[in-house]
């Protein structure tokens, strides 16, 4: 746990702020309040990452820090969501954001670093980026199985879909992402070591994580909406390894993976 | 849902599960264990029953044959899975006992400057294989981020960080005087010559970086300091400042050429992230002299299955691309215009 006493974390903080106080607004109901700070805390979020962007000199996606940075602009996914896919859950999205900035702003150090040569390849930036959309996709999924768990409408709007569905869809479109996260990360593996698959734990978590939304799709398959709570488990569970590849790994220092310099 | 096509999915289902059991045990034992417990045999069987159940898949649930996106997902699968055991060690040994194709799966050479090799030694460093070609190291070197920088740091823990340009003198305040950089050296050589020490740059012969330092202090003295990158607790008793000559290394380059038949057949620089291809062989940097620089260590690599492997990568990204949004895309603007 550190404070950061720069210009970088005082936007970190301040969109975390904005984000955090957009969510109690709308929970109070006062929905257009909510909405403004929403698209306040965004703003500030896309300023963060631009300004680091330009402290570093690389696109800003080469440790943990940079990446929970970029994962904090998450409101064009919400407006995706909501517009095109018919998805809610906008409220659930700035508590998303809180969650996704805090890392950032007071786990991972902003120390920058030099790249180091394994990094230099040109599908490190798509692999990254790849997955951190995706995973914005997979917590919005969490957040509506959480609400289908507890038998609540992520929105009162009839239009939108119900939180079953909802998780469903989100899954559908942060799947594909997850996978060519995976597949990407496998090609630059050979390129950098040799092998396209070194077994080793980060990749082995990231596996179960892909694996765990396969299992969600074949047990959807099968049971369809009779088993609805079972599948927002599976949904849940996924969300749950999906957090343990990103930190469990990197933060343990017990288990040394070719990863260990991802931190 | 059938009985029997619910029995085939309820195992397929079950694999997934046991997958992601073998998957998180592999992350907790680590890189090394989990590499030696999937190429058991009762790991063995389990990829060959995957593959099954993937085929049975496909014969009992016509769909996975009639939509292309989900055919190409399941059967992008069974290729990756083939292409990865045909490509493990058990996959080599098969192909050597059955179709006599001898081939590397993987192992490190160390080459010397100006010669050339074609043994590999195997992993665990026991056996040697030669190549059918050997490969010549032309030359090798590192490079480093610019600028360097020479680390400044008196006893109380004041420090800077002076840019190595040679010739430029670096204000440290008025309580500490000035820095300059006289001369950079590859190889640092001294030698004795009678009364007279002679100090040289001799790159090529070995790999002794460092930089000769002149520290005025604010009254007007000047000492001069030599300052070694590979010697770091190198300083005088007397000594002000400690000094170190720190650099990232930004790349390893190895120049290379194949030689076949005592001819040329193919050269390339590589480094990390660029291997050289040939021959069905990848080689990589994978290490060096860090004493001389004298010799890189390459690891190699058979492509054995690797093209089935690729192929069901592209075929999975594609299906699942397909079927998760394009399909479902489709799905919803017909949903519309209706
Ligand atoms: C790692 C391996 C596998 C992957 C990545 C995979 C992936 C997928 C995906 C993405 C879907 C589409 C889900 C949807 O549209 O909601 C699907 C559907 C399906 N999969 Fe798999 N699958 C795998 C293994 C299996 C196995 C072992 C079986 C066993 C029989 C199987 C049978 C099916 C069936 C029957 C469907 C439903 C097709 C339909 O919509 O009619 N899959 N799979």
């Amino acid at each position: 746990m550190e404070i950061k006493y720069t210009f970088q974390g005082l936007l970190i903080y301040a969109a975390m702020g904005a984000y955090l106080f957009a969510f109690v607004m709308t929970l109070l109901r006062c929905r257009k309040t909510g909405q403004a700070l929403y698209l306040l805390g965004f703003v500030i979020a896309v300023f963060s990452f631009s300004y680091r962007w330009y402290d570093v000199r690389h696109v800003p996606l080469q440790n943990l820090f940079e990446v929970f940075l970029c994962m904090g602009m998450l409101y064009p996914v919400t407006v995706f969501c909501y517009r095109i896919l018919r998805v809610g859950g906008v409220c659930g999205d700035m508590l998303i954001g809180v969650i996704v900035l805090f890392p950032s702003g007071f786990v991972f150090s902003a120390e920058p670093q030099r790249l180091p040569p394994a990094l230099q390849c040109r599908l490190f930036v798509p692999h990254v980026a790849v997955y951190a959309i995706s995973y914005i996709f997979m917590a919005k999924a969490t957040f509506q199985a959480i609400c289908q768990l507890a038998g609540k409408s992520a929105s009162s709007d009839e239009t939108l879909l119900g939180p079953e569905e909802s998780t469903y869809r989100m899954i559908c479109v942060g799947f594909p992402l997850l996978t060519l996260g995976l597949v990407l990360g496998s090609l630059w593996g050979k390129v950098a070591w040799g092998d396209y698959w070194g077994w080793d734990p980060k990749e082995l978590w990231s596996l179960a994580s892909w694996l765990v939304y396969v299992g969600y799709f074949h047990f959807r398959y099968m049971f369809g909406k009779r088993r609805a709570r079972i599948n927002s488990v599976w949904a849940i569970a996924g969300m749950i390894v999906i957090v343990v590849t990103l930190l469990w790994v990197n933060l343990s220092k017990l288990f040394a993976g070719l990863h260990s310099y991802a931190m | 849902m059938s009985k029997f096509r619910y029995s085939v999915m309820l195992a397929g289902l079950g694999l997934i599960i046991l997958l992601i059991l073998v998957s998180i045990y592999g992350a907790f034992v680590g890189a090394e264990r989990a590499q030696k417990f999937v190429n058991t045999l009762p790991l063995t069987v389990y990829w060959l029953a995957f593959v099954l159940i993937l085929i049975a898949g496909l014969v009992v649930f016509r769909r996975l044959v009639r939509v292309p996106s989900l055919s190409l997902i399941h059967v992008g699968c069974i290729l990756i899975l083939a292409g990865a055991m045909w490509g493990s060690d058990a996959g080599h040994k098969l192909q050597s006992r059955f179709f006599g194709i001898d081939k590397i799966r993987t192992g490190r050479m160390a080459i010397y400057e100006g010669e050339s090799e074609n043994l590999v030694a195997l992993e665990g460093g026991e056996h040697v294989k030669e190549l059918p070609f050997s490969i010549k190291l032309q030359d090798f070197r590192l490079e480093h981020y610019k600028p360097e920088y020479l680390r400044v740091q008196t006893g109380e823990g004041e420090g800077w960080k002076v840019p190595v340009e040679v010739g430029t003198e670096f204000s440290l305040g008025e309580d500490f005087g000035t820095v300059t950089i006289l001369r950079r050296f590859e190889n640092f050589q001294i030698r004795i010559e009678g009364e007279e020490r002679i100090i040289t740059d001799e790159p090529g012969a070995g790999y002794n970086p460092a930089l000769e330092v002149q520290i005025k202090s604010p009254e007007g003295n000047e000492e001069t300091r030599y300052v070694f990158e590979r010697y770091p607790g190198h300083t005088h008793a007397e000594d002000k400042f400690l000094l170190r000559y720190q650099r990232v290394v930004s790349d390893y380059i190895s120049e290379l050429q194949i030689i076949k038949d005592g001819k040329v057949a193919a050269e390339k620089n590589i480094e990390v992230n660029h291997p050289l291809y040939f021959g069905g062989y990848h080689f990589y940097q994978d290490s060096y002299d860090a004493e001389a620089g004298q010799y890189t260590v390459l690891m190699v690599a058979s492509d054995t299955g690797l093209g089935l492997v690729y192929a069901g990568y592209a075929m999975l990204c594609a299906g699942i691309f397909w079927q998760l949004w394009v399909r479902s895309a489709f799905a919803k603007m017909k949903l519309k215009s209706k």
